[in-house]
């Protein structure tokens, strides 16, 4: 959890804004050791405090923080030093150890330290061969429907759908990077934003799901309303503990692999950093299940199970790479790429209007963009009709403003888990189904503080495959879980 | 894409009548309806269809060597349920059934039977919509040797993307729409739909069904000022519903900007425009299961009901009014009197048209005696609210 206390947070937000006193008094009380108590019979187990950021304020920081450090200690609780902006790493870690800290957070640390350093980066910059005991990550989003496309249920995207905010596409990529665990940092909606408990369960649950973990941050009236001992907070608070509780529970889901019949290939860097990775972020909205492929791990890696492969980057490709992915066509897969893959072979165009030209190319299809490559929405709704639906391997009926679908399956493959998300604030259309291609036989149902529940296979009445009715009671929650092979 | 010279071009603008439309009450011609009650999606519904086609007179010269479009009813987002059950039984049309009438009709000699809808936000085919839906398109397309599958939201990929249709007497809302050329293709043209109530409209029956004519990239939200879209954007409240814009210009405006900017009035004046100009000449409608309250399902408006029983006629008014009377609703109800509280009679302003007659009285029903098939979709319903969602359907 992160604890923003002291002098140097309340320097920190003086440069930004004007501190309301309320806000001022619950950092300031925030660093008492009595303010822990809040921790009483919460799963919380460590604490990423505010350490150094390179302002006159660091001294005092470390130093008043020393009877919070033990107090925390006591509990038992782990506890990383939090650092940003230009700071003496060496410096930093000296003080972390001194302080007893378990670790320290420095960005884009690369040095050597025999101290443990989390080395974090901005989501765009992460530090992917850190050495650190966990990857940290920062500048993610609020998860949600968006609040600048008009709040819960807007119509913003270009096809009226609500647009969701969703790190999950960033934790398969990172997760398909680095064994490591991995936390993400970012914060609640800022000033004149009232955030909804539930709107916490969401931000758990949308890292949870996708294989990561949140360090929770708490707003302003949430820290206020617990130090000044309201019901409402501490409702909320509860509310956020039981989150966190169901996923401590159920680790083990996390060393799950996704399911999923699309491998996106790149190297999700340089020049090809924003399209390729808000390709995965658009695919994850529409439930396309994919699979992440770091093309530096591309040539060991097997393309079992896929039925296609999106080639995101520009450029050419080093041939001994070139190769596996025609031979992965020609075998029968389908190869969505840029115009530098375009291919002779006998038009093999579908019925809709593609920006790809599609070619037979052995027993698959070659998809070559007509120019450049599609925008990343376009392409993901176009990987959609190539691969054709008659290829899903799950639905949701009623799932308005729902995406991001976790589908995943223990490594020996024998037990597999669906998180399915809900970001609308409003109570949804109805009582959800989850349809599924193959039978996976009866499931257990989770939800957060809830389960499990057997639930019934039923014979889907219209098509192939099984669905699972859910409760509406369950429907209605922004997080449920179906687990098979338990 | 085209320019609107072009689309212009491809359209053939000449010839339609742009002025304000003749406010007169056309002559309105009448036709038998038959009714059947129903309980079953498979051999019941092949049977009963079947028999009341003969009750009809035959379909043999109807379709026999010629193109039958087929309009059926998939309203609404792809993964919406009434609790959990198909939307073939609450709000769409079922795909058996589709499947049994295209047998029929190529039984009956049809040459070739298309099977088309204005699938939602939809930029791909149909068969693939289906797809997405949990439906299985072979259902369809192994039902008759010649069956085609078309999404008529998108541009026809045929000669021309659209064709101009005309609306006898100048229309209510528009003097004449684009359409996918398809429609211009069809030789004899089958409305097909679930029977439910509809916030707007009333009810969703035969010509309720052809609001989905209109395509996205022409009728749609989001659509460009000057020419249709590639894809659609968005559904039809804009420019249906609302009226908050004018199609692109390299379609007809509506004939009074100045008239009423409310679903209620609108979506009635323009459905019978459509079936005037693009003449329903038989008329499927199925209540073996449906809904009541709404045309989609609703959180605490809509309910899953069985009425058992289904009608089929060659003129949509005349089956609309046998189809409202066995929902237990007045044919010739106008606006205030249920279904139509916050909406003008639809069948009242497609007869205006000349389209056929609502008056029971004029309208030969054959099968069971219409109170022997009613099912009153109120008193089965839920509590209706005080104020009803108008406004808020998705055509």
């Amino acid at each position: 959890m992160r604890w923003t206390s002291g002098p140097l947070e309340i320097a920190k937000r003086g440069r930004k804004e004007t501190l309301a006193p309320t806000t001022r008094e619950a950092i300031e009380r925030w660093h008492d050791p009595a303010a822990l108590n809040v921790l009483d019979g919460s799963p919380i187990d460590c604490l990423v405090v505010t350490w150094a950021a390179g302002m006159p304020e660091d001294a005092a920081q470390q130093k008043t923080a020393a009877a919070l450090l033990e107090a925390a200690r006591s509990r038992g609780l782990a506890i990383v030093g939090w650092t940003e902006g230009t700071i003496d790493p060496q410096a930093a870690i000296a003080a972390a150890r001194a302080s007893g800290l378990s670790a320290i957070a420095i960005k884009n640390f690369t040095g050597q330290s025999d101290f443990p350093v989390i080395s974090w980066g901005d989501q765009a910059d992460v530090p992917w061969d850190a050495k650190g005991p966990v990857l940290a990550a920062a500048d993610n989003v609020w998860p949600g429907v968006s609040v600048a496309s008009g709040g819960a249920d807007a119509s913003a995207g270009p096809t009226s759908l609500p647009w969701l905010d969703s790190n999950g596409w960033f934790i398969r990529l990172a997760r398909a990077r680095v064994e490591t665990p991995v936390w993400l940092l970012f914060d609640p909606p800022g000033k004149g934003v009232r955030v909804l408990p539930q709107r916490y369960v969401t931000a758990i649950c949308d890292s949870e799901a996708a294989g990561a973990r949140w360090v929770i941050s708490m707003d302003d009236d949430l820290r206020s309303g617990l130090i000044a001992g309201s019901t409402a907070a501490r409702e909320s608070w509860k509310q956020i503990g039981r989150t966190a509780s169901f996923f401590k529970g159920r680790a083990e889901w996390k060393s799950y692999r996704p399911l999923g019949l699309v491998g996106v290939i790149s190297d999700f860097e340089g020049e090809n950093l924003d399209g390729s990775r808000e390709i995965l972020n658009l695919m994850a909205r529409r439930d396309l299940l994919f699979q992440v492929i770091w093309k530096s791990q591309a040539l060991e890696r097997p393309f079992l199970g896929l039925k296609a492969l999106v080639y995101a980057d520009s450029g050419q490709t080093a041939q001994p790479l070139r190769q596996k992915i025609l031979k992965f066509v020609e075998q029968g897969g389908l190869l969505i790429a840029g115009p530098q893959w375009a291919s002779g072979g006998p038009p093999a165009n579908p019925e809709f209007d593609t920006h790809f030209d599609v070619r037979n190319h052995g027993k698959g299809r070659l998809a070559a963009a007509r120019k450049e490559m599609p925008d990343p929405y376009e392409l993901a709704v176009e990987t959609q009709f190539l691969l054709s639906h008659r290829n899903d391997l799950m639905k949701i009926y009623n799932s308005a403003s729902s995406g991001c679908t976790s589908f995943t399956a223990s490594p020996d493959g024998k037990r597999v888990v669906l998180q399915g998300l809900s970001f609308a604030d409003r109570r949804p259309a109805g009582a959800k189904t989850v349809w599924l291609r193959d039978d996976r036989g009866n499931a257990r149902l989770w939800a957060v503080g809830a389960g499990p529940v057997p639930v019934a296979a039923e014979p889907s009445e219209e098509y192939a495959g099984v669905e699972y009715h859910l409760p509406e009671a369950v429907s209605a929650e922004p997080y449920f879980a179906l687990e098979w092979g338990v | 894409m085209m320019n609107r010279r072009e689309f212009l071009g491809a359209v053939g603008v000449a010839g339609v009548q742009l002025a304000r439309p003749v406010r007169l009450r056309a002559s309105a011609p009448t036709a038998p309806v038959a009714i059947a009650r129903c309980k079953d999606y498979g051999a019941e519904f092949l049977a009963s269809a079947d028999k009341m086609f003969d009750q009809l007179g035959g379909i043999g010269g109807l379709v026999k060597g010629k193109t039958v479009t087929i309009k059926i009813n998939l309203s609404g987002v792809e993964t919406t349920r009434q609790d959990h059950l198909p939307a073939g039984r609450t709000f769409w049309t079922h795909p058996r059934t589709v499947g049994a009438v295209i047998h029929l009709l190529d039984k009956a000699g049809a040459r070739r039977i298309r099977v088309v809808e204005g699938a939602w936000i939809w930029p791909a085919s149909l068969e693939e919509f289906m797809l997405k839906a949990g439906w299985d398109p072979g259902l369809l397309l192994g039902a008759a040797h010649r069956v085609e599958l078309i999404n008529t939201n998108l541009p026809y990929k045929g000669s021309k993307p659209y064709s101009r249709f005309a609306v006898p007497h100048g229309g209510h809302m528009f003097p004449a729409y684009d359409l996918s050329t398809a429609y211009a293709e069809s030789d004899v043209f089958v409305s097909m739909s679930k029977v439910k109530e509809h916030g707007a409209a009333g009810v969703t029956l035969s010509i309720k069904n052809c609001f989905g004519i209109t395509p996205t990239t022409i009728y749609g939200n989001k659509v460009p000022v000057d020419e249709p879209s590639r894809v659609p954007y968005g559904g039809r409240q804009e420019i249906g519903h609302s009226g908050s814009r004018q199609p692109p210009k390299s379609s007809p405006s509506e004939n009074d900007p100045k008239s009423p900017r409310q679903a209620g009035y609108r979506i009635p004046r323009i459905v019978a425009d459509l079936v005037a100009a693009v003449p329903v000449h038989l008329a499927i409608l199925e209540a073996i299961e449906t809904i009541t309250g709404a045309e989609l399902p609703r959180r605490d408006i809509t309910k899953f009901v069985s009425p058992g029983f289904m009608a089929v006629g060659k003129n949509c008014v005349t089956t609309d009014a046998v189809a409202m009377a066995a929902m237990g609703f007045d044919p010739m109800a106008d606006r205030g009197a249920a279904p139509f509280e916050t909406c003008d009679n639809t069948l009242r302003l497609a007869e205006e048209l000349g389209v056929g007659t609502r008056d029971l009285r004029n309208i030969e029903v054959i099968g069971p005696p219409l109170k022997d098939v009613t099912f009153n979709f109120r008193e089965h319903g839920l509590p209706r609210p005080s104020r009803l969602p108008g406004g808020r359907q998705s055509g």
